[in-house]
């Protein structure tokens, strides 16, 4: 199925929604992390669950992602009884897509692991971007679908840049824009973040997540953060 | 028509239809959301190129091609696929520049030079940083309208200079050499003629960057005519980056020369070659860095058109090897003394070039530009394959039949006339467009009253009457009787069929003619309509030093003709110098309402572009007008409610650009682009539903109607398209939709269909777009839950039975708001699938639905049963109760592999067990628009059996093993 082998891309977005995190480009960062909870919460953040369902004409499709901050995340989704995941950590990243009669999972590409390691950033690429080492660059404002958004280009320290629009009355971001080197060639990865709801944590995190690669949008239903994910979930059983 | 668009959506276009809501401050673009147009191509034809360049680093791989009006397109696969990279912005693209030392970044001036009577104006100059993915205005050299090349230092990627001719169609001062030395954040003007001289070409000399060359190009056009050449035309050298300059003189034709087009040698950069338009055009050459020179050839592809045709390119590598991308493709191995042409073999390339690429790094591959797209050579130019993939086609009109799917009908620039169908299976692809008259097209209208017969023309009134069949033509051009003038033909003369009485056919020159017998016999129902401004005739005298004299500066001609949808003998004329005349009795008696419009604003002598009599009154009337031929870039559009007596212009921030066209209250709209083909938005009810009551509202709903059930228009024929533009169809099924004043931004929003009952049938994610959002349900309720546990997928479980006709309702969600419609879901009869049918079809699918569900029960207890068992029996000790456990499990496992596969996992394995086999029939049924087979009911009748024997089994085997098997495990207190 082409859904699922595009939820890979489906998971970048909803890593892209934790870390959603922009007049100088400083004083739009500084707002926009504001407005998502402020610096303090989001550092405080460590481990992620995030329960989700892709639902496509009334098939739900659940997606659960559970990550830990700086170390790995292990994205699964369960289509008519059969679970597939991936994963990726600081060593590497891989597939598992039973769908597709696997037994085991496959090591993803190297270009698929560059992009992949900097969505391990579970407090976002905003906080504390420039110890980090990535850098911002204002752009010129551009609509949005109607919105008139404010636009930043992060380039980070890996070298990966994406672009990101920022809704000038609330600065939330509203949709990013990746491009992603797939076999020489260059894909462009659209999300479009909205439905962002406020947690206990004091952070706010988008609950809808539409990917240019999926023909439905995801919906989070329950995230729950720095509660315990046993990072043997992380482990990857090649054999 | 030159629409300078912003993107591919619908927002570009509105300026062309001017409905109710308007006037209303509340509509802008984004008001119509998700409301988008196809892109219907074609690839086929493709369209004028103006500009290619190559990432030299990536041999050939990554290259931008710059089009005359549809943008910048980037592949990074040597052709392969393509996408467009500059939509948001002016789509006319006169040069591109990518810095080699660093090829993130890139520059792209706007106005292609290529000067001809329908060339496109440009706004500025942009520059990318990120490959093309971003742009920016940078240079204040916005009002140069045309640039003709850039080009970087090769020792100083700051160091850029643009050539811009200029305005064509005014004096102005924004014209000349210009140079910046900071990437492009500014520049200055480093060599000026006058407010009639621009500069054409720079070349930089790769050995010493401080020596510059430069040619100077007076030039102008009016509406009827065209002068190449003059007093500022000249061939620069500058030794000091462009501080002084030095007029290169020695062995070159005498002034007034016209336009140069200059190449220096990459490889021996002494070597330079020039085509330099004079009484005497020909090709000279330089072995001294331009100090003398002496006339090679002056074959015809060499001296054709110079002002159209400036493209010289010397191969990188071998200085001797010059090519002349021009009328056609010639190409010299002995440094421009003799050419010959490009091989046939391969097929035919459209002629006229504008843009030729050489990869440095294997200088047999060649890109080259055209009037009909890119070309691709492996030897040197010998031989050519097209690239089939840019959908850049330069449309002058479209047009429809009423058909179902509707063809759609167009003629474009340099590329002829063609039909292809809005909608067929697979997607209209590149060969579902079918050509049926040559040379430059433009109007090309269906017969409404023969399905067969469609009229096209080629330029300056060659009218025809084309059998679609067999794309045979007839010439039906009027002709000039012995007590008339000569004939003035419209470079793109009108021909209309009557809207009020279909059989009306109509063309014009000054005269307006009218058959009703599709063209075999005219009546002439007009005196000459136009000012017939003698000073506006001299056609003959065009070209300046170059005669050119194609009908493309023809005037004083009649350019538009409409009849009232409400009365036949109502006819509007609207002409290319301002005429505006109105019959009311089918051309007895004229009356000229231009007068009536000067107080609008609109300068008498525009030229008027469209008129549309309304639909609902015959005093109605809207018109446009375009006066940019006289450098007057204003946007003009008026209504007259009094049948032209008064008139009022309307004016909105969103319209920019020259009007072109007005229509009233059209469906669907079919968008004529000079450079991105045709365009469809599809059903644009939404968009004439705009009300203000409704632009008030957060949230509306619009009212459904009756959705018809489909599975879909067209079947799949199994394979993809291997390449060249396929544009998607139009939807099959009617979407639902409702109005956001803003984006939702907090809340979920979902859509949930209900039966007449008030059962919950289906419930689907909804956009929460600003504007109109438009949201497809496929009709069909939520797909059974099939049995899981199998080592392989099943597709059952993707699947479900569509609904049956009938009245429904839709509830729109938006966080805790809820907003109703009632619908009504309409079975639409046929010979081949009648209702009787489709209700024997649901009931079918919805009794394989349940084999499903109970099949996916019992392998549900199954696995319960051997999780409850499996480790307890493992623990065992007592032989016999081993022995008894096993018996057990294996019981159960034998079971379940008779129910879904438990062996295989490659999917290209078949193990058809009991779920894939419901799953067949169950698939066959749910997608067929036909009722059910008796072998299909049959097979039911087997499946539904093969259900319950499994339930039976599972029973029994539970009934003969579990308590004994649990009381062993009790026994040897297990837990």
């Amino acid at each position: 199925m082409k859904l699922i082998k595009y939820l890979s891309f489906a998971v970048t977005g909803l890593l892209l929604s934790a870390m959603s995190f922009a007049q100088t480009a400083d004083e739009i960062v500084t707002k926009h992390i504001n407005a998502i909870g402020g610096i303090d919460n989001w550092k405080k953040v460590n481990s992620m669950r995030q329960e989700a369902t892709l639902s496509v004409q009334g098939m739900d499709i659940p997606v659960v992602i559970s990550a830990v901050h700086n170390k790995a995340t292990k994205q699964e989704y369960t289509v008519m009884g059969m679970t597939g995941y991936s994963i990726i950590t600081a060593e590497g990243g891989w597939n598992f897509n039973p769908m597709q009669g696997k037994t085991k999972p496959e090591p993803i590409t190297q270009d698929e692991l560059k992009y992949g390691k900097d969505q391990l950033d579970l407090q976002g690429d905003f906080v504390d971007y420039k110890a980090k080492g990535h850098s911002i660059q204002l752009m010129e404002k551009e609509d949005v679908e109607g919105v008139e958004c404010l636009k930043l280009k992060l380039t980070r320290k890996s070298g990966n840049e994406s672009i990101f629009f920022f809704d000038p009355k609330t600065y939330y971001i509203v949709r990013t824009s990746s491009k992603i080197s797939a076999n020489g060639q260059e894909v462009e990865s659209v999300v479009n973040l909205s439905n962002y709801q406020k947690l206990p944590e004091g952070i706010v995190v988008p609950h809808t997540i539409e990917n240019s690669a999926i023909p439905a949008p995801i919906t989070l239903n329950k995230v729950i953060v720095n509660g315990k994910i046993d990072e043997a979930v992380f482990k990857v059983v090649t054999q | 028509m030159n629409i300078s668009f912003k993107s591919i959506g619908i927002t570009a276009y509105c300026m062309v239809i001017f409905s109710a809501v308007a006037a209303q401050s509340e509509v802008n673009s984004s008001s119509f959301g998700t409301l988008e147009a196809r892109v219907l191509g074609p690839g086929t034809m493709s369209g004028r190129i103006s500009s290619i360049e190559g990432v030299e680093a990536e041999n050939g791989k990554t290259l931008y091609i710059g089009t005359a009006g549809g943008g910048i397109w980037k592949t990074t696969n040597a052709g392969a696929s393509f996408k467009p990279v500059f939509d948001k912005y002016c789509q006319s693209i006169g040069a591109i520049a990518i810095d080699q030392k660093n090829p993130k970044v890139i520059y792209a001036g706007t106005g292609e030079s290529n000067m001809r009577n329908s060339v496109s104006i440009g706004n500025g100059f942009y520059k990318s940083t990120d490959a093309g993915s971003n742009w920016s205005k940078t240079g204040a050299l916005d009002s140069t309208e045309h640039i003709a090349k850039i080009a970087i230092d090769p020792s100083n990627s700051n160091t850029i200079y643009v050539a811009a001719p200029g305005p064509l169609w005014s004096d102005s001062k924004h014209r000349g050499l210009y140079k910046s030395v900071d990437a492009g954040k500014t520049f200055e003007k480093i060599l000026y003629i006058s407010e009639k001289a621009g500069c054409a070409d720079v070349s930089i000399d790769p050995s010493n960057p401080n020596t510059l060359y430069a040619t100077t190009w007076e030039f102008r056009r009016t509406p009827y005519s065209f002068s190449s050449g003059g007093e500022g035309s000249g061939i620069w050298k500058s030794v000091d980056a462009g501080k002084t300059w030095k007029q290169l003189e020695n062995g070159l034709p005498s002034k007034p020369i016209g336009r140069t087009a200059l190449a220096i040698s990459p490889s021996s950069p002494n070597n330079l070659i020039a085509i330099v338009e004079a009484k005497q055009t020909g090709l000279y050459i330089s072995s001294d860095g331009g100090a003398s020179w002496k006339p090679q050839s002056a074959s015809l592809n060499v001296v054709s058109r110079p002002f159209y045709f400036s493209t010289l390119v010397i191969d990188p590598k071998d200085s001797k090897r010059v090519y002349r991308p021009a009328y056609s493709f010639s190409y010299s191995s002995d440094g421009g003394y003799s050419f010959a042409e490009a091989s046939g073999d391969g097929g035919w390339v459209h002629s006229d070039h504008h843009a030729l690429w050489i990869n440095p790094s294997n200088t047999n591959q060649l890109y080259l530009g055209t009037d009909g797209g890119v070309y691709m050579s492996l030897d040197r130019g010998a031989t050519w394959t097209f690239i089939q993939n840019l959908p850049v086609g330069q449309f002058y009109h479209v047009d429809h039949d009423m058909g179902k799917p509707y063809k759609v009908f167009g003629g474009l620039q340099d590329n002829g006339s063609w039909v292809a169908p809005s909608s067929t299976a697979g997607g209209v692809a590149n060969g579902d467009w079918k050509p049926i008259y040559g040379g430059d097209g433009f109007w090309v209208v269906p017969d409404p009253t023969d399905p067969n017969i469609a009229y096209a023309e080629s330029q300056g009134g060659d009218v025809n009457r084309i059998d679609v069949r067999t794309v045979k033509s007839v010439s039906i051009r009027p002709l000039q009787t012995n007590a008339e003038e000569k004939l003035r033909w419209n470079w793109n003369t009108p021909i209309v069929t009557g809207k009020g009485n279909p059989k009306n056919l109509y063309t014009a020159a000054q005269y307006l003619y009218r058959s009703i017998d599709q063209g075999r016999n005219w009546q002439k129902i007009s005196p000459d309509l136009t000012t017939n401004d003698k000073k506006k005739q001299e056609q003959e005298n065009n070209g300046g030093l170059s005669a050119d004299n194609t009908s493309a500066e023809n005037h004083t001609t009649i350019f538009t003709i409409a009849e009232s949808p409400l009365d036949e003998k109502t006819i509007w004329v609207g002409t290319d110098d301002g005429n505006l005349q109105l019959t009311r009795d089918g051309g007895k008696t004229w009356t000229n309402t231009a007068v009536n419009i000067n107080g609008t604003g609109i300068p008498a002598q525009t030229w008027v572009s469209s008129i549309e009599p309304s639909h609902v009154s015959k005093e109605i009337v809207y018109a446009t007008f375009d006066n940019h031929m006289y450098g007057d870039h204003n946007t003009y559009a008026a209504k007259s409610t009094d049948g032209g007596k008064t008139w009022k212009a309307f004016s909105s921030n969103e319209f920019s650009g020259f009007a072109h066209k007005i229509i009233e209250d059209p469906d669907d709209l079919l968008i004529a682009t000079h450079g991105r083909g045709i365009m469809v938005v599809d059903d644009i009810s939404a968009m004439r539903g705009l009300t203000n009551e409704i632009l008030a509202k957060d949230v509306h709903l619009f009212e459904t109607g009756d959705i018809t059930l489909s599975t879909g228009s067209f079947g799949n024929g199994g394979f993809p398209s291997t390449g060249g533009w396929v544009a998607p169809n139009a939807p099959s099924i009617k979407p639902f939709q409702y109005f956001f004043k803003e984006r939702i931004t907090s809340g979920t929003v979902k859509l949930e269909i209900h039966d007449a009952e008030g059962k919950l049938v289906q419930s689907i994610p909804g956009t929460n777009r600003k504007g109109i959002n438009r949201v497809t349900w496929t009709q069909r309720i939520a797909p059974p839950k099939t049995a899981t546990g199998a080592t392989k997928p099943d597709n059952g479980g993707a699947i479900a039975p569509q609904v049956l006709p009938g009245n429904y309702s839709l509830t729109l969600k938006v966080g805790k708001d809820e907003y109703k419609q009632p619908f009504r879901l309409v079975h639409e009869e046929s010979s081949t699938f009648t209702l009787a049918e489709r209700k024997a079809q649901y009931a079918a699918a919805m009794q394989l639905y349940n084999l499903h569900t109970s099949l996916a029960s019992i392998v549900a207890g199954i696995a319960d049963k051997q999780k409850t068992y499996k480790e307890d029996v493992a623990k065992l000790k007592n032989k016999k109760s081993i022995a008894l456990g096993n018996e057990y499990l294996t019981a159960l496992e034998t079971l379940r592999g008779t129910l879904i596969p438990t062996k295989q996992t490659s999917i290209f394995a078949d193990e058809t067990r009991l779920r894939e086999d419901i799953t067949q029939v169950y698939q066959a049924i749910c997608f067929n628009e036909a009722g059910p087979s008796n072998l299909q009911l049959e097979s039911i009748k087997t499946l539904t059996s093969r259900v319950e024997a499994a339930e039976k089994k599972a029973l029994e085997i539970n009934a003969q093993f579990e308590a004994n098997v649990k009381k062993a495990i009790d026994k040897e207190k297990i837990k």
